[in-house]
Protein backbone atom coordinates (compact mmCIF):
# COMPACT_ATOMS: atom_id res chain seq x y z
CA UNK A 1 0.00 0.00 0.00
CA UNK A 2 1.43 3.51 -1.25
CA UNK A 3 1.56 6.00 1.58
CA UNK A 4 1.96 9.81 1.28
CA UNK A 5 3.02 11.63 4.05
CA UNK A 6 0.91 15.09 4.74
CA UNK A 7 0.91 17.73 7.40
CA UNK A 8 -1.75 18.11 9.82
CA UNK A 9 -2.92 21.34 8.86
CA UNK A 10 -5.75 22.08 11.17
CA UNK A 11 -6.70 19.85 14.19
CA UNK A 12 -10.50 20.31 16.06
CA UNK A 13 -12.19 18.73 19.10
CA UNK A 14 -15.51 17.59 18.08
CA UNK A 15 -17.31 16.29 21.10
CA UNK A 16 -15.45 13.46 21.87
CA UNK A 17 -14.44 13.17 18.38
CA UNK A 18 -10.91 14.66 16.63
CA UNK A 19 -11.29 16.31 13.29
CA UNK A 20 -8.14 16.22 11.13
CA UNK A 21 -7.59 18.19 7.99
CA UNK A 22 -4.95 17.50 5.43
CA UNK A 23 -4.32 18.46 1.77
CA UNK A 24 -5.52 16.72 -0.67
CA UNK A 25 -6.60 17.45 -4.15
CA UNK A 26 -7.51 13.99 -5.20
CA UNK A 27 -10.77 12.25 -6.21
CA UNK A 28 -13.07 11.50 -3.04
CA UNK A 29 -16.29 9.80 -3.29
CA UNK A 30 -18.60 10.06 0.08
CA UNK A 31 -18.27 6.55 1.89
CA UNK A 32 -14.54 6.08 0.84
CA UNK A 33 -12.34 5.83 3.78
CA UNK A 34 -8.44 6.37 4.07
CA UNK A 35 -5.77 3.80 5.63
CA UNK A 36 -4.10 6.16 7.95
CA UNK A 37 -1.58 6.39 10.63
CA UNK A 38 1.06 9.00 12.79
CA UNK A 39 4.21 9.37 10.30
CA UNK A 40 7.24 6.78 11.26
CA UNK A 41 6.75 3.91 9.78
CA UNK A 42 9.59 1.65 10.01
CA UNK A 43 10.56 2.98 13.60
CA UNK A 44 7.12 2.58 14.58
CA UNK A 45 6.56 -1.09 14.32
CA UNK A 46 3.94 -1.12 17.13
CA UNK A 47 1.06 -0.09 16.41
CA UNK A 48 1.96 -1.95 13.13
CA UNK A 49 -0.98 -1.23 11.33
CA UNK A 50 -2.82 1.56 9.90
CA UNK A 51 -6.17 2.78 10.87
CA UNK A 52 -9.41 2.69 8.24
CA UNK A 53 -11.48 6.10 8.44
CA UNK A 54 -14.06 7.20 6.45
CA UNK A 55 -13.58 10.77 4.45
CA UNK A 56 -15.51 13.12 6.56
CA UNK A 57 -15.21 16.11 4.70
CA UNK A 58 -13.54 16.89 1.02
CA UNK A 59 -14.21 19.71 -0.83
CA UNK A 60 -12.10 19.05 -4.01
CA UNK A 61 -8.84 20.82 -2.19
CA UNK A 62 -8.79 19.70 1.42
CA UNK A 63 -9.76 16.40 3.16
CA UNK A 64 -10.59 15.82 6.81
CA UNK A 65 -11.13 12.78 9.12
CA UNK A 66 -13.12 12.30 12.07
CA UNK A 67 -12.26 9.54 14.61
CA UNK A 68 -12.51 8.60 18.45
CA UNK A 69 -9.55 7.99 20.06
CA UNK A 70 -9.74 4.26 20.94
CA UNK A 71 -6.13 2.98 21.44
CA UNK A 72 -2.84 3.82 20.70
CA UNK A 73 -2.77 4.39 17.19
CA UNK A 74 -5.57 6.71 16.92
CA UNK A 75 -3.86 8.01 20.34
CA UNK A 76 -0.61 8.93 17.67
CA UNK A 77 -2.67 10.19 15.08
CA UNK A 78 -4.93 12.82 17.68
CA UNK A 79 -1.09 13.80 18.63
CA UNK A 80 0.55 13.84 15.06
CA UNK A 81 1.66 17.02 13.14
CA UNK A 82 2.30 14.59 9.98
CA UNK A 83 0.46 11.89 9.18
CA UNK A 84 0.51 9.53 6.13
CA UNK A 85 -2.62 8.48 4.06
CA UNK A 86 -3.44 6.22 1.58
CA UNK A 87 -5.48 7.43 -1.19
CA UNK A 88 -9.10 7.26 -1.34
CA UNK A 89 -10.17 3.89 -1.39
CA UNK A 90 -13.55 1.36 -2.04
CA UNK A 91 -16.72 1.68 -2.88
CA UNK A 92 -18.34 4.51 -1.53
CA UNK A 93 -22.52 5.55 -1.39
CA UNK A 94 -24.52 5.20 -4.59
CA UNK A 95 -25.82 8.83 -5.47
CA UNK A 96 -28.69 8.83 -7.81
CA UNK A 97 -31.01 12.57 -8.23
CA UNK A 98 -34.15 11.41 -7.55
CA UNK A 99 -36.74 13.64 -6.56
CA UNK A 100 -37.21 12.01 -3.89
CA UNK A 101 -36.10 12.78 -0.35
CA UNK A 102 -33.53 11.38 1.70
CA UNK A 103 -32.82 10.55 4.99
CA UNK A 104 -29.05 10.39 6.30
CA UNK A 105 -28.90 8.00 9.41
CA UNK A 106 -25.53 8.08 11.51
CA UNK A 107 -24.17 6.46 14.75
CA UNK A 108 -21.75 7.66 17.07
CA UNK A 109 -18.29 7.55 14.92
CA UNK A 110 -20.34 6.49 12.21
CA UNK A 111 -21.33 9.85 11.33
CA UNK A 112 -18.12 10.55 9.58
CA UNK A 113 -19.06 9.98 6.01
CA UNK A 114 -22.25 11.58 6.45
CA UNK A 115 -20.46 15.16 6.04
CA UNK A 116 -19.14 14.16 2.79
CA UNK A 117 -21.91 12.87 1.59
CA UNK A 118 -24.61 16.29 2.66
CA UNK A 119 -21.91 18.27 0.93
CA UNK A 120 -22.74 16.25 -2.16
CA UNK A 121 -26.50 16.20 -1.79
CA UNK A 122 -26.19 19.70 -1.89
CA UNK A 123 -24.45 19.83 -5.00
CA UNK A 124 -26.67 18.09 -6.97
CA UNK A 125 -30.15 19.18 -5.47
CA UNK A 126 -31.13 15.94 -3.82
CA UNK A 127 -33.17 17.43 -0.69
CA UNK A 128 -32.50 15.44 2.60
CA UNK A 129 -32.71 15.12 6.32
CA UNK A 130 -30.00 14.15 8.34
CA UNK A 131 -30.31 12.47 12.09
CA UNK A 132 -27.33 11.77 14.29
CA UNK A 133 -27.30 8.83 17.24
CA UNK A 134 -24.80 9.24 20.45
CA UNK A 135 -24.12 7.68 23.40
CA UNK A 136 -24.37 10.67 25.68
CA UNK A 137 -24.22 14.36 25.65
CA UNK A 138 -20.67 14.58 25.10
CA UNK A 139 -20.36 12.44 22.24
CA UNK A 140 -23.54 14.40 20.94
CA UNK A 141 -21.66 17.76 20.43
CA UNK A 142 -20.45 16.47 17.05
CA UNK A 143 -23.82 17.12 15.93
CA UNK A 144 -23.27 21.05 16.11
CA UNK A 145 -20.92 20.51 12.64
CA UNK A 146 -24.40 19.28 11.01
CA UNK A 147 -27.00 22.01 11.29
CA UNK A 148 -30.69 21.18 11.02
CA UNK A 149 -30.11 17.54 12.04
CA UNK A 150 -32.08 15.63 14.28
CA UNK A 151 -30.25 13.84 17.55
CA UNK A 152 -30.73 11.21 19.84
CA UNK A 153 -28.81 10.09 23.28
CA UNK A 154 -29.23 6.71 24.45
CA UNK A 155 -28.58 8.47 27.72
CA UNK A 156 -31.38 11.07 26.92
CA UNK A 157 -29.41 13.85 27.61
CA UNK A 158 -29.61 15.75 24.26
CA UNK A 159 -32.42 15.19 21.86
CA UNK A 160 -34.69 12.57 22.00
CA UNK A 161 -34.21 9.52 24.44
CA UNK A 162 -32.92 6.22 22.69
CA UNK A 163 -31.39 4.99 18.78
CA UNK A 164 -31.21 7.05 15.98
CA UNK A 165 -34.24 5.21 14.68
CA UNK A 166 -36.32 6.65 17.42
CA UNK A 167 -35.85 10.29 16.10
CA UNK A 168 -36.91 9.60 12.77
CA UNK A 169 -40.34 10.71 12.81
CA UNK A 170 -41.29 9.06 9.22
CA UNK A 171 -39.06 6.82 8.11
CA UNK A 172 -41.45 5.67 5.22
CA UNK A 173 -41.73 9.03 4.06
CA UNK A 174 -37.98 8.73 2.39
CA UNK A 175 -36.91 7.50 -1.06
CA UNK A 176 -33.35 6.80 -0.02
CA UNK A 177 -31.49 5.68 3.01
CA UNK A 178 -28.15 5.65 4.13
CA UNK A 179 -26.38 4.95 7.00
CA UNK A 180 -23.10 4.28 9.12
CA UNK A 181 -22.61 3.47 12.34
CA UNK A 182 -21.90 0.00 14.45
CA UNK A 183 -23.00 -3.19 12.84
CA UNK A 184 -26.14 -3.47 14.89
CA UNK A 185 -27.33 -0.25 14.32
CA UNK A 186 -26.72 -0.92 10.80
CA UNK A 187 -29.10 -3.94 11.18
CA UNK A 188 -31.45 -2.33 12.72
CA UNK A 189 -31.91 0.21 9.92
CA UNK A 190 -32.27 -2.52 7.65
CA UNK A 191 -35.28 -4.17 9.33
CA UNK A 192 -36.67 -1.57 9.72
CA UNK A 193 -36.55 -0.05 6.29
CA UNK A 194 -37.59 -3.05 4.88
CA UNK A 195 -37.67 -3.81 0.70
CA UNK A 196 -38.38 -1.98 -2.13
CA UNK A 197 -36.33 0.92 -0.94
CA UNK A 198 -32.37 1.93 -1.82
CA UNK A 199 -31.09 1.88 1.26
CA UNK A 200 -27.69 1.75 1.65
CA UNK A 201 -25.15 0.92 4.67
CA UNK A 202 -21.50 1.88 5.10
CA UNK A 203 -20.27 -0.99 7.74
CA UNK A 204 -17.44 -0.54 10.05
CA UNK A 205 -14.70 -3.67 10.26
CA UNK A 206 -11.36 -4.83 11.75
CA UNK A 207 -8.89 -4.06 9.08
CA UNK A 208 -5.93 -5.46 7.34
CA UNK A 209 -4.77 -3.97 4.26
CA UNK A 210 -7.66 -1.42 2.76
CA UNK A 211 -6.52 -3.09 -0.47
CA UNK A 212 -8.33 -6.08 -0.97
CA UNK A 213 -5.32 -8.42 -0.10
CA UNK A 214 -5.54 -9.74 3.31
CA UNK A 215 -9.18 -11.04 3.64
CA UNK A 216 -9.22 -9.52 6.90
CA UNK A 217 -12.54 -7.33 6.90
CA UNK A 218 -15.30 -9.51 5.46
CA UNK A 219 -18.70 -8.84 6.35
CA UNK A 220 -21.54 -11.69 5.52
CA UNK A 221 -23.68 -12.08 2.63
CA UNK A 222 -26.05 -14.56 1.04
CA UNK A 223 -23.26 -17.73 0.38
CA UNK A 224 -20.10 -16.21 2.00
CA UNK A 225 -17.91 -13.30 2.70
CA UNK A 226 -16.99 -10.64 0.75
CA UNK A 227 -14.47 -8.02 1.57
CA UNK A 228 -15.52 -4.56 3.29
CA UNK A 229 -12.46 -2.66 1.91
CA UNK A 230 -13.24 -3.71 -1.58
CA UNK A 231 -17.05 -4.88 -2.39
CA UNK A 232 -17.72 -1.93 0.09
CA UNK A 233 -17.58 -0.26 2.84
CA UNK A 234 -20.96 0.57 1.45
CA UNK A 235 -23.22 -2.15 0.83
CA UNK A 236 -27.01 -2.36 -0.42
CA UNK A 237 -28.72 -3.38 2.60
CA UNK A 238 -29.97 -5.95 0.78
CA UNK A 239 -26.96 -7.53 -0.06
CA UNK A 240 -25.88 -7.83 3.53
CA UNK A 241 -26.36 -11.30 5.55
CA UNK A 242 -27.80 -9.52 8.67
CA UNK B 1 14.02 5.26 -7.67
CA UNK B 2 14.70 4.75 -11.67
CA UNK B 3 18.37 6.02 -11.29
CA UNK B 4 19.38 4.55 -8.52
CA UNK B 5 18.47 0.97 -9.65
CA UNK B 6 20.17 2.39 -13.13
CA UNK B 7 23.52 -0.59 -13.44
CA UNK B 8 22.29 -2.62 -11.05
CA UNK B 9 21.58 -6.27 -11.55
CA UNK B 10 17.96 -7.26 -9.81
CA UNK B 11 17.61 -10.49 -12.10
CA UNK B 12 18.03 -14.14 -10.00
CA UNK B 13 16.74 -17.50 -11.36
CA UNK B 14 14.68 -20.20 -9.66
CA UNK B 15 14.47 -23.40 -10.85
CA UNK B 16 15.49 -22.52 -14.11
CA UNK B 17 12.74 -19.46 -14.02
CA UNK B 18 14.10 -16.25 -15.00
CA UNK B 19 12.98 -13.64 -11.93
CA UNK B 20 13.55 -9.88 -12.85
CA UNK B 21 13.89 -9.24 -9.41
CA UNK B 22 13.96 -11.61 -6.40
CA UNK B 23 11.02 -10.32 -4.93
CA UNK B 24 7.35 -12.60 -4.98
CA UNK B 25 4.47 -11.50 -2.97
CA UNK B 26 3.39 -14.32 -0.52
CA UNK B 27 0.58 -16.23 -1.17
CA UNK B 28 -2.32 -14.24 0.37
CA UNK B 29 -0.89 -10.89 0.77
CA UNK B 30 -1.87 -9.59 -3.40
CA UNK B 31 -5.17 -9.14 -4.26
CA UNK B 32 -5.91 -8.65 -7.99
CA UNK B 33 -7.43 -5.28 -7.05
CA UNK B 34 -4.16 -4.18 -5.84
CA UNK B 35 -2.25 -5.20 -8.56
CA UNK B 36 -1.83 -1.50 -10.12
CA UNK B 37 0.33 -1.11 -7.02
CA UNK B 38 3.62 -2.79 -7.91
CA UNK B 39 3.90 -3.01 -11.48
CA UNK B 40 7.99 -4.06 -12.03
CA UNK B 41 8.21 -4.71 -8.10
CA UNK B 42 7.61 -8.52 -8.41
CA UNK B 43 9.78 -10.85 -9.94
CA UNK B 44 7.10 -13.04 -10.33
CA UNK B 45 2.94 -12.85 -9.09
CA UNK B 46 1.93 -15.71 -6.80
CA UNK B 47 -2.17 -15.14 -5.75
CA UNK B 48 -4.12 -16.51 -3.02
CA UNK B 49 -3.98 -19.99 -2.33
CA UNK B 50 -6.36 -22.35 -4.31
CA UNK B 51 -8.53 -25.49 -3.55
CA UNK B 52 -10.49 -27.93 -5.31
CA UNK B 53 -13.65 -26.62 -4.26
CA UNK B 54 -14.47 -22.84 -2.76
CA UNK B 55 -14.35 -22.19 0.40
CA UNK B 56 -15.95 -19.36 2.74
CA UNK B 57 -13.54 -19.29 5.02
CA UNK B 58 -13.65 -18.16 8.40
CA UNK B 59 -16.20 -15.99 10.45
CA UNK B 60 -14.87 -12.72 11.09
CA UNK B 61 -12.49 -11.24 13.48
CA UNK B 62 -10.00 -12.65 11.09
CA UNK B 63 -7.31 -10.38 11.63
CA UNK B 64 -5.84 -8.82 15.10
CA UNK B 65 -2.89 -6.46 15.31
CA UNK B 66 0.11 -6.88 17.30
CA UNK B 67 3.63 -5.13 18.21
CA UNK B 68 5.29 -5.59 14.70
CA UNK B 69 2.78 -7.88 13.40
CA UNK B 70 -0.63 -8.79 12.45
CA UNK B 71 -2.06 -12.68 13.82
CA UNK B 72 -4.95 -13.30 10.97
CA UNK B 73 -7.58 -16.55 10.42
CA UNK B 74 -8.62 -16.04 7.28
CA UNK B 75 -9.35 -20.16 6.65
CA UNK B 76 -7.91 -20.22 2.99
CA UNK B 77 -10.94 -17.81 1.52
CA UNK B 78 -11.15 -18.88 -1.77
CA UNK B 79 -13.38 -19.40 -5.00
CA UNK B 80 -12.25 -22.97 -5.70
CA UNK B 81 -10.20 -23.90 -8.63
CA UNK B 82 -12.31 -23.24 -11.97
CA UNK B 83 -13.02 -19.60 -10.61
CA UNK B 84 -9.43 -19.17 -10.01
CA UNK B 85 -8.52 -20.39 -13.40
CA UNK B 86 -11.56 -17.90 -14.88
CA UNK B 87 -10.24 -15.40 -13.07
CA UNK B 88 -6.07 -15.96 -13.32
CA UNK B 89 -6.08 -13.78 -16.54
CA UNK B 90 -6.36 -10.76 -13.96
CA UNK B 91 -2.92 -11.58 -12.47
CA UNK B 92 -0.71 -11.49 -15.91
CA UNK B 93 1.11 -8.54 -15.18
CA UNK B 94 4.04 -10.04 -17.97
CA UNK B 95 6.27 -12.09 -15.17
CA UNK B 96 5.96 -15.35 -13.88
CA UNK B 97 2.94 -16.98 -12.24
CA UNK B 98 3.11 -18.98 -9.52
CA UNK B 99 0.45 -20.82 -8.03
CA UNK B 100 -0.21 -21.72 -4.22
CA UNK B 101 -2.48 -24.94 -3.87
CA UNK B 102 -4.09 -26.52 -0.72
CA UNK B 103 -5.89 -29.58 -0.64
CA UNK B 104 -7.76 -31.67 2.42
CA UNK B 105 -6.22 -34.84 1.19
CA UNK B 106 -2.73 -36.20 -0.47
CA UNK B 107 -5.48 -37.24 -3.32
CA UNK B 108 -6.67 -33.94 -3.63
CA UNK B 109 -3.24 -32.07 -3.74
CA UNK B 110 -2.08 -34.67 -6.31
CA UNK B 111 -5.34 -33.54 -8.64
CA UNK B 112 -4.83 -30.06 -8.36
CA UNK B 113 -1.20 -29.83 -9.23
CA UNK B 114 -2.33 -32.45 -12.34
CA UNK B 115 -4.88 -29.48 -13.07
CA UNK B 116 -2.43 -26.62 -12.80
CA UNK B 117 0.10 -28.41 -14.17
CA UNK B 118 -1.47 -28.35 -17.10
CA UNK B 119 -2.07 -25.15 -17.91
CA UNK B 120 0.33 -22.89 -19.95
CA UNK B 121 0.03 -19.59 -18.00
CA UNK B 122 2.06 -20.99 -14.90
CA UNK B 123 5.32 -21.16 -14.55
CA UNK B 124 5.46 -22.99 -11.03
CA UNK B 125 3.13 -24.46 -8.26
CA UNK B 126 3.96 -23.84 -4.94
CA UNK B 127 2.58 -26.22 -1.96
CA UNK B 128 0.98 -24.61 1.02
CA UNK B 129 1.44 -27.15 3.33
CA UNK B 130 0.35 -25.48 6.28
CA UNK B 131 -3.69 -26.56 5.71
CA UNK B 132 -5.14 -29.17 8.09
CA UNK B 133 -4.91 -32.83 6.68
CA UNK B 134 -8.19 -34.29 7.17
CA UNK B 135 -7.04 -38.23 6.89
CA UNK B 136 -4.52 -36.88 9.83
CA UNK B 137 -6.88 -35.61 12.22
CA UNK B 138 -6.48 -32.20 11.12
CA UNK B 139 -2.93 -32.47 11.86
CA UNK B 140 -1.49 -29.60 9.10
CA UNK B 141 0.38 -31.63 6.31
CA UNK B 142 4.12 -30.28 8.17
CA UNK B 143 2.94 -32.10 11.02
CA UNK B 144 5.41 -34.53 10.50
CA UNK B 145 8.21 -35.17 7.79
CA UNK B 146 6.53 -38.88 6.26
CA UNK B 147 3.39 -36.38 5.80
CA UNK B 148 5.59 -34.02 3.65
CA UNK B 149 7.08 -36.93 1.51
CA UNK B 150 3.77 -37.98 0.92
CA UNK B 151 1.76 -34.84 -0.50
CA UNK B 152 5.14 -33.71 -2.32
CA UNK B 153 5.40 -37.13 -3.70
CA UNK B 154 2.09 -37.80 -4.81
CA UNK B 155 2.15 -34.31 -6.34
CA UNK B 156 5.41 -34.95 -8.20
CA UNK B 157 4.14 -38.05 -9.79
CA UNK B 158 1.15 -36.02 -11.74
CA UNK B 159 3.45 -32.80 -12.82
CA UNK B 160 6.54 -31.62 -14.33
CA UNK B 161 6.03 -28.10 -13.62
CA UNK B 162 8.30 -26.99 -10.53
CA UNK B 163 6.90 -27.50 -7.36
CA UNK B 164 7.95 -25.18 -4.21
CA UNK B 165 6.94 -26.87 -0.97
CA UNK B 166 5.82 -24.21 1.11
CA UNK B 167 6.69 -25.22 5.35
CA UNK B 168 6.23 -24.27 8.60
CA UNK B 169 8.68 -23.57 11.29
CA UNK B 170 8.12 -26.24 13.28
CA UNK B 171 10.35 -29.27 11.97
CA UNK B 172 11.53 -27.47 9.37
CA UNK B 173 14.82 -28.54 8.64
CA UNK B 174 13.48 -32.57 8.45
CA UNK B 175 10.48 -31.33 6.73
CA UNK B 176 12.63 -29.88 4.27
CA UNK B 177 14.65 -32.72 3.59
CA UNK B 178 11.53 -34.61 3.24
CA UNK B 179 10.56 -32.64 0.90
CA UNK B 180 13.46 -32.70 -1.43
CA UNK B 181 13.70 -36.43 -1.04
CA UNK B 182 10.24 -36.45 -2.55
CA UNK B 183 10.88 -34.01 -5.85
CA UNK B 184 10.60 -30.80 -4.62
CA UNK B 185 12.27 -28.51 -6.99
CA UNK B 186 12.61 -25.46 -4.04
CA UNK B 187 11.30 -24.86 -0.93
CA UNK B 188 9.24 -21.96 0.61
CA UNK B 189 10.47 -20.62 4.07
CA UNK B 190 8.24 -20.66 5.91
CA UNK B 191 4.63 -19.93 6.63
CA UNK B 192 3.02 -17.27 9.83
CA UNK B 193 3.51 -19.02 13.10
CA UNK B 194 0.99 -20.22 15.75
CA UNK B 195 0.00 -17.29 17.39
CA UNK B 196 -3.05 -16.15 19.56
CA UNK B 197 -4.38 -12.62 20.78
CA UNK B 198 -7.27 -11.86 23.72
CA UNK B 199 -9.16 -8.93 24.02
CA UNK B 200 -9.01 -8.88 27.84
CA UNK B 201 -11.94 -6.28 27.71
CA UNK B 202 -14.28 -8.63 26.53
CA UNK B 203 -11.94 -11.76 28.14
CA UNK B 204 -12.51 -13.71 24.57
CA UNK B 205 -10.01 -15.11 22.31
CA UNK B 206 -9.58 -12.70 19.66
CA UNK B 207 -7.80 -14.09 16.85
CA UNK B 208 -6.39 -17.81 16.77
CA UNK B 209 -4.43 -18.19 13.93
CA UNK B 210 -0.78 -17.76 12.58
CA UNK B 211 1.76 -14.49 12.87
CA UNK B 212 3.38 -12.38 10.24
CA UNK B 213 5.01 -9.67 10.19
CA UNK B 214 8.55 -8.11 11.27
CA UNK B 215 8.09 -10.03 14.73
CA UNK B 216 8.89 -13.08 13.24
CA UNK B 217 11.69 -12.21 10.97
CA UNK B 218 14.39 -13.42 12.73
CA UNK B 219 13.13 -16.37 13.28
CA UNK B 220 12.08 -17.36 9.36
CA UNK B 221 16.37 -16.15 8.84
CA UNK B 222 17.30 -18.82 11.55
CA UNK B 223 14.66 -21.59 9.02
CA UNK B 224 16.05 -20.31 5.81
CA UNK B 225 19.56 -20.17 7.24
CA UNK B 226 19.28 -23.99 8.36
CA UNK B 227 17.62 -25.45 5.63
CA UNK B 228 19.58 -24.01 3.02
CA UNK B 229 22.71 -25.56 4.65
CA UNK B 230 20.73 -29.04 4.47
CA UNK B 231 18.91 -29.05 0.94
CA UNK B 232 20.38 -28.42 -2.53
CA UNK B 233 17.14 -27.32 -3.83
CA UNK B 234 16.56 -23.58 -3.77
CA UNK B 235 14.83 -21.58 -1.20
CA UNK B 236 12.44 -18.71 -1.10
CA UNK B 237 12.90 -16.75 1.85
CA UNK B 238 9.33 -15.58 3.64
CA UNK B 239 8.31 -14.14 6.63
CA UNK B 240 8.70 -10.78 8.22
CA UNK B 241 10.42 -8.86 5.31
CA UNK B 242 9.61 -5.67 5.21
CA UNK B 243 12.91 -3.46 4.22
CA UNK B 244 15.62 -3.73 0.82
CA UNK B 245 18.06 -4.77 3.89
CA UNK B 246 15.64 -7.85 5.12
CA UNK B 247 15.55 -8.99 1.35
CA UNK B 248 19.39 -8.97 1.36
CA UNK B 249 19.40 -10.86 5.18
CA UNK B 250 17.06 -13.45 3.48
CA UNK B 251 19.54 -14.04 0.49
CA UNK B 252 22.72 -13.73 2.23
CA UNK B 253 21.04 -16.04 4.67
CA UNK B 254 20.65 -18.92 1.96
CA UNK B 255 17.48 -17.61 0.26
CA UNK B 256 16.98 -17.34 -3.95
CA UNK B 257 14.26 -15.04 -4.19
CA UNK B 258 12.21 -13.14 -1.10
CA UNK B 259 9.01 -13.17 -0.30
CA UNK B 260 6.63 -10.06 0.77
CA UNK B 261 3.44 -10.39 2.49
CA UNK B 262 2.29 -8.15 5.22
CA UNK B 263 4.56 -5.70 5.21
CA UNK B 264 3.15 -5.26 1.68
CA UNK B 265 0.09 -3.99 3.77
CA UNK B 266 1.83 -0.94 5.51
CA UNK B 267 4.64 0.25 2.52
CA UNK B 268 4.70 0.55 -0.72
CA UNK B 269 6.44 -2.59 -1.91
CA UNK B 270 8.07 -0.20 -4.37
CA UNK B 271 9.98 1.38 -1.36
CA UNK B 272 11.48 -2.52 -0.43
CA UNK B 273 12.83 -2.84 -3.91
CA UNK B 274 14.23 0.48 -4.23
CA UNK B 275 16.04 -0.46 -0.73
CA UNK B 276 17.70 -3.29 -2.27
CA UNK B 277 18.59 -2.08 -5.22
CA UNK B 278 20.72 0.92 -3.47
CA UNK B 279 22.03 -1.79 -1.12
CA UNK B 280 23.17 -3.47 -4.30
CA UNK B 281 24.62 -0.63 -5.91
CA UNK B 282 26.28 0.44 -2.41
CA UNK B 283 28.05 -3.18 -2.03
CA UNK B 284 29.34 -3.42 -5.29
CA UNK B 285 26.82 -6.94 -5.75
CA UNK B 286 24.66 -8.18 -7.97
CA UNK B 287 20.86 -9.89 -6.47
CA UNK B 288 22.60 -13.52 -8.07
CA UNK B 289 25.93 -13.21 -5.91
CA UNK B 290 24.07 -12.55 -2.90
CA UNK B 291 22.51 -16.05 -2.16
CA UNK B 292 24.43 -17.33 0.78
CA UNK B 293 27.15 -15.41 0.54
CA UNK B 294 27.69 -14.64 4.39
CA UNK B 295 31.66 -14.28 5.19
CA UNK B 296 33.54 -16.78 7.60
CA UNK B 297 35.13 -14.38 9.74
CA UNK B 298 33.61 -10.62 9.11
CA UNK B 299 35.81 -8.15 10.25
Amino acid sequence: MKFYSVPVEERKESGRYTVLRYRWPGPVEPGQFVMARAVGYPATLDPFLARPFSFYDHDGEWASLLFEVRGRGTALLDAAGKIEVSAALGRGFRIEPSGERAVLLGGGVGIAPLKILGRRLDEIGVPHDVFLGFADGATAVAASDFPGAGVATMDGSVGTHGTVLEAVPDLGSYGTVYACGPNPMLAAVKRAVGEGKLCQLSVEERMGCGNGSCNGCVVPVLGGYVRSCVEGPVFRAEVLAW
Amino acid sequence: MRERMAGVKLEVELCGIQLRTPLIPASGTLAKEALGEVEEVYGAILPKTTTPASRAGNPPPRVAETPAGMVNSIGLQNPGIEGFLRDLGAFDLGVPLFVSAAGDTVEEFGALCERLGADERIAAIELNLSCPNVECGGLTFCATPTAVEDVVAACRRTTSMPLFAKLTFEGVVENALAAEAAGADALTVMNTIPALTVDAHRRSVLVRGGLSGPAIKPVALRAVYDVSRAVRVPVLGSGGVASGWDVAEFMLAGATAVQVGTASFVRDPREILDEFASYLKQAGLAAVDLTGALRENPR
